[in-house]
């Protein structure tokens, strides 16, 4: 009976313990709901890494506090489209230009032109003054050095339809936008009928669609593919990850197809809270002081003159694919259809 | 422990309704709770769905393609996880197995890892330029793809590794509940082990080898991280597809809502099943069955035990530490992330203990109303676990940004979210044993004029006492992986373990992303085990 009794008073312990968990909990969680009103509040579908030493220098110039939500660049533009009836976040950061464009179509972006906004180049802000670039990813041919032979490179996307090539070449699927931008950019300047024969060819190598970029550079890094289809910071990753890989900017002969380079931009979602605070990082995302630290941080290609980052080819050494923003955007779901008709896997 | 009390083998029913207003009143409100929580998301989807109008871009071909691509991947990964989970639960509890508390134990960890993070393991592991191939090629000296992961076989695989736990454990629980004393008298009488298996114990367990499977078949429906990370296009990915390539949230809606329409076709299926029959055989007191002497089988099923836990424990908490890098790395890492860990904790145990209160009060309400309300309530509630995590996130935002602006944008949201998709586990949980007690216990309080409340306080608490530890920490399990609607639906600045996984791994950090993930899977672990050693000590 005893040890019965004594049991009964350790179990009364263990609830009470227990209780006094809760409650901790409970008390923990009031701080995380209060005071949200005078911070700034970012939703960045760009890199945490690149994003948060910019993010840090802008709170310590201006003492000005930031919430920084780091996400999926589409996921964050679905949760603003939600949130349009009572706005939460005052800065969007996206890593392609044509959700930026779907956005601004849909009202739901403030114009806001900062004093560096026209040092960038046209083709790398809103025709409606919505948003601004803040750096550049150009498309790129990744390739494998061990199974691709000097004399075997690739100079031009154009030439992975030939029959040597099959099965080994890989690329995202349009869950990357930036290889939807890629197939529209085509559809653009080549045309619809062009543009389908080709992919066709791609599919007649067999073609992988992969998940993600991550996907495509690992897998030619370690090998699996021979040749990938991807963005230029990529190459520096792999390159920093110690896997034999280099890189080819295609198409480059005067008179080429060029290689689209897409930015990556910033707005002010309409209906912010805190209009000011949002105009002020804007304005120091362009600053050189800006610049500096969001290029350096993740091999990004500076789109402002005068920035230059030590490793990446500056912006007026690339031939780039000349189409604006907004004609990608009205091509874009037509561009989509043809792509997943002719597999599912895009 | 004591000897045990006679068996009855009684048809479970509901009782008698609740009389007085105070019940009914009481009964109402949550039904009103209930609906408030899980209806308008439902509701949102149906609307949506209907403005998709022509389809958009959803055949009706990719349709059926979808739904038969769905629903073999999860019925394949259901009964991949039976197979593992069966022998392990018999072995575990009705046998000498050496180390059977150890394993059994050690079978629960899976849950803990979010299937997302045990596909990633897999791909480095089985991945067509994964350790595997490249150790095979080398030790042939020509290279060669000998596994390859990706795919739907892959798919199913690695759902069934991470699922079976949910079906290990409802089936353990069930024999050590039920009473030894027919499976004894089978024995007596000739019969040979396997045949009491087979023929006595098998029959007992079908209600929790059902129970158990459909928690597997419905995570296999909805989960998307190891799908998409594996290639396989099932309904998750496709909606993911329309809301992040396409935009078009009319279609993901669709799709969405007919994902959930086949969950409940599924859950009307087991209804149906599991109405056909019911036991009740728990009469206050139970005892263990004499373990069965395993004599020269008994290595043997160590090694088959063994390899379960080698392919769903040991293998990738392998490969992720071996992913963490240096020791100095890990430490370093792990000092950065104190306030990850505490958002994490302080959201699931939030969650864990409301669904549990909950859960209880719903449980005990549906077995004292008409069956037909209480099996709307449960049936609302199971609904929720299909809808996927992003659809659900997304509809959330739009819902209380628009009419509860004050909880939304707090971690509030979070927890309503976390209810919506796993107060079903409590329900069942809970339902389950509560069904399992006799009801004469209770027709004699009533009948000496108890309330409902002392009913429920004084003699059905006490008694499901130890599974509602159990449901607080799988709840608290299942609320600690979630990552979807997490990601949607967290404050700015307010991460969790698995974002910070996600993140890290977006960004290819993967030594860092491992030692989350290392994180995560023990902070998740860890209330199992305070549960597990506080049941063995008797404390609770």
């Amino acid at each position: 009976m005893a040890s019965a009794a004594s049991a009964k008073i350790k179990g009364r312990i263990v609830t009470v313990v227990l209780a006094g968990v809760l409650f901790a909990f409970v008390a923990g969680l009031l701080p995380a709901t209060a005071d949200a009103a005078d911070r700034l509040v970012i939703y960045s579908g760009r890199k945490e890494k690149a994003i948060k030493p910019v993010v840090d220098a802008f709170t310590k110039q201006t003492g000005i506090q930031v919430d920084l939500k780091v996400g999926k660049t589409s996921g964050l533009a679905n949760e603003i489209r939600m949130e349009k009836a009572r706005p939460r976040g005052d800065l969007y950061i996206s890593t392609e230009s044509g959700i930026v464009e779907i956005l601004t179509k849909e009202g739901l972006l403030d114009p806001y032109q900062s004093a560096a906004t026209k040092t960038v180049p046209e083709d790398f802000r809103s025709a409606a003054g919505t948003w601004t670039g803040i750096s550049g990813r150009a498309r790129i041919i990744l390739y494998n050095k061990n199974l691709v032979p000097e004399k075997d490179v690739p100079r031009s996307i154009f030439e992975l339809t030939n029959p040597k090539w099959k099965g080994r070449l890989a690329i995202a699927g349009t869950r990357e936008r930036t290889t939807l931008a890629w197939a529209t950019a085509l559809v653009a300047i080549k045309g619809e009928t062009f543009a389908r024969d080709y992919l066709k060819g791609l599919h007649a190598n067999d073609l992988k669609i992969l998940t993600d970029n991550t996907e495509v550079w690992q897998g030619v890094g370690r090998g699996e593919f021979a040749i990938g289809l991807t963005n230029s910071p990529n190459y520096y990753l792999a390159r920093q990850a110690n896997l034999p890989v280099d890189v080819v900017y295609p198409d480059q002969e005067s008179g080429g197809f060029g290689t689209p380079v897409n930015p990556n931009a910033v707005a002010v979602i309409k209906g912010t809270a805190n209009p000011e605070s949002a105009r002020k990082f804007i304005d120091f995302l362009l600053s050189p002081d800006g610049q500096r630290i969001l290029v350096t941080q993740d091999y990004e290609i500076p789109l402002i003159a005068g920035v230059n980052s030590s490793e990446v080819p500056p912006l007026q050494s690339i031939k780039r694919t000349a189409v604006t923003a907004q004609r990608l955007a009205d091509l874009e779901e037509a561009t989509l259809k043809l792509l997943t008709s002719l597999n599912p896997n895009w | 422990m004591t000897q045990a009390g006679p068996l009855t083998l009684t048809p479970s029913s509901s009782l008698a309704p609740a009389s007085g207003w105070l019940a009914q009143i009481g009964t109402f409100v949550l039904l009103a709770v209930v609906g408030l929580l899980v209806l308008p998301p439902l509701l949102y989807l149906a609307a949506a769905a209907l403005k998709a109008g022509e389809l958009g871009a959803v055949t009706i071909g990719s349709l059926v393609g979808l739904a038969a691509m769905t629903l073999s991947l999860a019925t394949l990964a259901t009964i991949w996880a039976m197979l593992l989970a069966l022998p392990l639960a018999w072995l575990v509890i009705r046998t000498d197995l050496p180390f059977r508390n150890l394993c059994r134990w050690l079978a629960v960890i899976p849950l803990a890892i979010p299937s997302y993070i045990g596909a990633m393991s897999y791909i480095a592991l089985l991945g067509p330029v994964g350790s595997v191939n490249t150790w095979l090629s080398a030790l042939i000296g020509a290279p060669q793809q000998w596994v390859n992961i990706y795919g739907f076989w892959g798919g199913v695989f690695v759902l069934g590794l991470f699922t079976y736990p949910y079906i290990f454990l409802l089936v353990s629980a069930a024999l050590e509940a039920t009473n030894p004393s027919i499976e004894e008298t089978a024995r007596s009488l000739g019969e040979s082990p396997l045949g009491v298996f087979r023929r006595v114990t098998l029959p007992m367990l079908r209600p929790s080898i059902l129970a158990g499977g459909l928690l597997a078949f419905l995570y296999a429906l909805s989960d998307f991280g190891s799908p998409s990370l594996l290639r396989v296009q099932v309904f998750t990915t496709a909606i993911y597809h329309q809301l992040n390539t396409r935009f078009d949230q009319a279609a993901a809606a669709l799709l969405s809502f007919v994902l959930v329409l086949i969950t409940i076709a599924v859950l009307a299926g087991q209804q149906m099943l599991l109405h056909r029959r019911s036991y009740v055989t728990i009469t206050g007191t139970a005892r263990l069955a004499r373990p069965l002497h395993l004599g020269r089988w008994r290595w043997p099923a160590a090694l088959l035990v063994g390899a379960v836990l080698g392919l769903s424990v040991f293998i990738p908490l392998g490969v992720l530490l071996a992913q963490t890098g240096s020791v100095g790395h890990f430490l370093e890492v792990v000092r950065e992330q104190g306030d990850y860990i505490k958002n994490s904790l302080l959201l699931a145990g939030l969650a864990a203990t409301l669904a549990v209160i909950l859960g209880l009060l719903i449980a005990f309400t549906a077995r004292h109303t008409p069956p037909r309300t209480g099996t709307l309530l449960s049936g609302t509630i199971q609904i929720g676990y299909a809808i996927p995590g992003t659809v659900l996130g997304l509809s959330l935002i739009l819902l209380y940004n628009t009419y509860v602006p004050w909880l939304y944008g707090t971690v509030g949201v979070l927890v309503v979210a976390y209810l919506i998709r796993f107060l079903t586990q409590s329900v069942q949980g809970v339902d389950a044993a509560i069904a399992g007690i006799n009801p004469h216990l209770e027709e004699a309080a009533r009948s000496l004029a108890a309330s409902p409340w002392r009913v429920l306080r004084r003699i059905l608490a006490p008694l499901v006492r130890p599974t509602l530890f159990a449901v607080w920490a799988l709840v608290f399990i299942s609320a600690m992986k979630e990552l979807d609607a997490t990601l949607l639906l967290r404050p700015a600045g307010f991460d969790t373990l698995p974002v910070r996984v996600y993140i890290h791994t977006v960004e290819a950090e993967y030594a860092r992303a491992a030692v989350m993930a290392l994180l995560l899977i023990a902070f998740t672990a860890l209330p199992w085990m305070v549960v597990t050693r506080l049941r063995e000590k008797k404390l609770v």
